[in-house]
């Protein structure tokens, strides 16, 4: 056990809980790989967004998240500033970009604000999300 | 990065592309673009893969000096 131990411990604790770690800040990529992964599959609708719900830090995190909520309120939503470069990481494996906020229904990756606004326009989001 | 730079990107990446690229916010805010890109390369692809081609030729730009585009994308029929 050297001085580092604690720190180590923590790591291990949380990925075996599977849960958020107790610092967000201190994400490793790894868990965010492994957190990117699992809630794309475990939910129909998965916003990536810069903030919450309640406090959307950027214009087109909080464009797509009200575009998506016009048709959904089971939006899962996760806040990708906790580690930024981590998160742009583990999306570009599933969509092939990196920008934020991206949107996934049932897996697949359809779009950031841009995309989702011009589905609403055609008319084409609500079928898009599923209802 | 200007709004040239951006279009030129773009531009050479994408057959006959024609981009045009402006500032919505503030005229001197190099971070925010909005985008309007008409290719025949879009015909047939989907909007997402539209983007994505929009999105490869700005590359690394994107996420470094650029914060964010507002990108629409148009094959030459739907441009008219």
């Amino acid at each position: 056990m050297g001085p580092r131990s604690p720190r180590r411990y923590a790591f291990i604790a949380d990925a075996v809980s599977g849960g958020m770690a107790f610092e967000p800040e201190e994400l490793s990529p790894e868990e965010v790989t492994e957190q990117v992964d699992s809630v794309i599959e475990d939910n129909e609708v998965v916003l990536f967004m810069k903030g919450n719900e309640l406090m959307p830090q950027c214009g087109y995190s909080k464009k797509a998240l009200a575009l998506l909520q016009q048709h959904r309120d089971d939006i899962e939503t996760v806040d990708v500033l906790k580690a930024t470069d981590a998160y742009r990481e583990a999306l570009e494996r599933h969509s092939g970009r990196e920008t934020i906020p991206q949107t996934f229904v049932d897996g697949e990756f359809i779009g950031g604000s841009d995309i989702l606004e011009q589905l609403d326009e055609r008319g084409e989001l609500a079928q898009k999300v599923g209802q | 990065m200007d709004e040239d730079a951006v279009a030129e990107l773009i531009e050479e990446a994408l057959p006959e592309a024609q981009a045009t690229v402006t500032t919505p916010r503030d005229p001197d805010d190099d971070k925010h673009y909005a985008v309007r890109v008409v290719s025949p390369v879009f015909e047939g692809e989907s909007l997402v893969d539209q983007h994505q081609l929009v999105h490869d030729a700005l590359g690394d730009h994107l996420t470094r000096d650029i914060h964010a585009i507002e990108l629409t994308t148009l094959t030459p029929a739907e441009a008219e």
